[in-house]
């Protein structure tokens, strides 16, 4: 990578789930979490925040939510302020920025915080606002929401390449089962069998309730700084090494292949080479479960098996702890729902923790040394991904 | 895909049987928000695709191609994004397809769709066109549909006059 080396230094994430609080006062629990995690952070030294948010004006009738967070969070950013929308890879967008604001020089220490508020007492309007991610005047009148077109790319998966509930459920159970290991999550100490899983609702056929993240209030929260300013960061880093991003349609019709992912090969394999390095040299991955069906289509699009592979992969074992792979030891969006704005940095937190192995052991990855973080936004348009590399402060 | 509780709210109409008015409601329906209404602008003023709303209005789905590189394009636009310029001719497109994909939405619809669940969606190959549209499929509940289906383009108009596309599958009713 160019420019100036840049590490995460710390994280932190509110509880996630159906939260009896607004868009701002999560932004305080995160605040509070933040500097609780990072204590040797002092928040005059913040000289940048960058804020993921994917809709705060539909969900908390809110603009110019940058400096309402840096407000909320007791932070006064001198450099850089903005707010980073990129529907569900907001929180990576804003990661992101951060990383180019301190690579260039223009940043020295920021913070990047998502929030997101989506639990409203109408969910017919708050589906409307995820609507709004698609392409709404087009797509968005003949009710295209993010649900029936994952659908259909499981559809589409399961004739070209015959795969079957039962891989989705591998999924879904994995994802569940590691969540029950992260006391954010939304679905903490909840347990979802494959039987179980096969014999919940459908939502949009073929997927299953358990086949869809979930619709979740929280925050996250991260500080990055400069190689030169990390002494006073005692202990494990997580420098970025490698990111990239893709993006190649908005309208449905111009989405060529459903079941082959050809954007996130491109970004996965620059952010690698970025790095320097190939997948073997991964320990562990954060990939963007929004369905069960788009994990096994990154384990294809990133390279870990041949196209049509990914419900034996994960059926193989593949991406559980001990397996080639590790995969969503967090929990996943399946698992921790998905507050568009955080998701991203919530993964990073994740990173940043199995580095300094600080998560609980049933979910720690033994001395874990590169980990990759993959995010989609949208109908799978725009993928976003960063490689991060174990160090130490100072 | 939550358990919240759903509120009811006036719906934009679409043509066909009216929907029994609710007993407890004597208000009269009001038009959806402006910012929560999911079809395009089409009134004159409020864009430059007059045309196509016009043409929808003769039951003609049109969109644009570029004289230059031949790019058609969706949706119908000003300017050619393979060459940048915005002379484009209007071409009118098959009104008929196959069923790339589908699915339905058996739950949490936005607002304005509630009382159309459950309603099938689908990915539509038009026929001799490189063009894959998606639309809403009617004509057959989604357990009856199948891909590879043959599918029929329908223009209808809105319960406020406006006019926007879907597809039928030809056969029975839904149930
Ligand atoms: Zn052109």
């Amino acid at each position: 990578m160019t420019g100036r080396a840049v590490a995460v230094v710390g994280g932190a994430c509110t509880d996630f789930g159906v939260r009896p609080l607004t868009w701002p006062e999560l932004a305080q629990e995160v605040g509070e979490a933040l500097f609780r995690a990072v204590p040797s952070l002092r928040s005059e030294e913040v000289d940048s925040l960058f804020v993921g948010a994917a809709m705060p004006e539909r969900f908390a009738f809110q603009s110019h939510v940058a400096p309402l967070a840096a407000e909320q969070m007791g932070l006064r950013p001198t450099r850089l302020l903005q707010r980073n929308e990129l529907a569900c890879a907001s929180g990576q967008s804003a990661i992101r920025s951060a990383y180019a604001a301190i690579a260039s020089g223009l940043s020295d220490i920021a913070v990047a915080v998502g929030v997101e508020k989506m639990n409203l007492p109408s969910m017919a309007e708050a589906n409307s606002s995820m609507a709004c991610v698609m392409d709404r005047p087009w797509d968005g009148p003949s009710g295209a929401t993010a649900p029936p077109f994952f659908a259909m790319v499981a559809q589409r998966h399961m004739l070209e390449y015959g795969t079957t509930p039962e891989q989705l459920a591998v999924v879904s159970e994995k994802n569940h089962r590691f969540a029950n290991a992260n006391p954010h999550a939304q679905f903490y100490r909840k347990t979802f069998s494959r039987e179980k899983l096969l014999g919940l609702p459908m939502v949009a056929p073929p997927l299953r309730l358990g086949d869809c993240s979930s619709m979740t209030d929280g925050a996250a929260a991260v500080v990055l700084a400069s190689e030169e300013h990390l002494r006073r960061f005692a202990g494990p880093v997580a420098w970025v090494r490698g990111t990239s991003q893709y993006s190649d349609f908005h309208n449905l019709a111009n989405a060529g292949s459903l079941t082959e992912w050809t954007g996130l090969k491109h970004t996965a394999r620059e952010a690698l080479a970025r790095a320097g390095i190939g997948l073997d040299a991964l320990d562990f991955a954060e990939v963007h479960d929004c369905f069960t069906i788009s994990e096994l289509i990154e384990y294809e699009s990133l390279g870990l098996c041949p196209p049509g592979g990914g419900g034996r992969w994960a059926a193989e074992g593949n991406a559980e702890l001990g397996g080639r792979l590790p995969t969503n030891t967090r929990g996943g969006l399946l698992g921790c729902g998905h507050p568009l704005g955080a998701t991203g940095i919530a993964q990073a937190v994740e990173v940043y923790e199995q580095f300094a192995s600080k998560v609980p052991s049933s979910r720690q990855v033994p001395d874990p040394g590169w980990a990759l973080v993959h995010n989609l936004s949208g109908s799978a348009n725009v993928h976003s991904v960063m490689v991060y590399q174990r160090g130490e402060a100072g | 895909m939550s358990g919240a509780p759903r509120t009811k709210r006036p719906r934009t109409v679409l043509e066909g049987p009216a929907a029994t008015p609710a007993p407890e409601t004597a208000a009269p329906a009001e038009a959806t928000p402006l910012l929560l209404d999911f079809l395009p602008r089409e009134a004159e003023g409020e864009t430059r695709l007059g045309r196509f709303f016009a043409r929808l209005r003769e039951g003609k789905l049109s969109t644009t191609r570029c004289p230059r590189d031949g790019a058609l394009a969706w949706p119908p636009r000003l300017v050619c994004p393979k060459c940048h310029q915005g002379e484009l001719d209007w071409v009118d497109l098959p009104e008929t397809g196959h069923l790339y994909a589908f699915s339905a939405v058996l739950g949490g619809a936005p607002l304005g769709m509630e009382a159309e669940v459950p309603f099938a969606v689908g990915l539509v190959d038009l026929d001799g066109l490189a063009l894959r549209l998606f639309g809403r499929v009617v004509g057959r509940p989604w357990t009856e549909l199948r891909v590879g289906d043959s599918v029929a383009l329908e223009v209808y108009r809105t319960g406020d006059d406006r006019v926007f596309y879907r597809f039928r599958a030809p056969g029975p009713p839904a149930a």
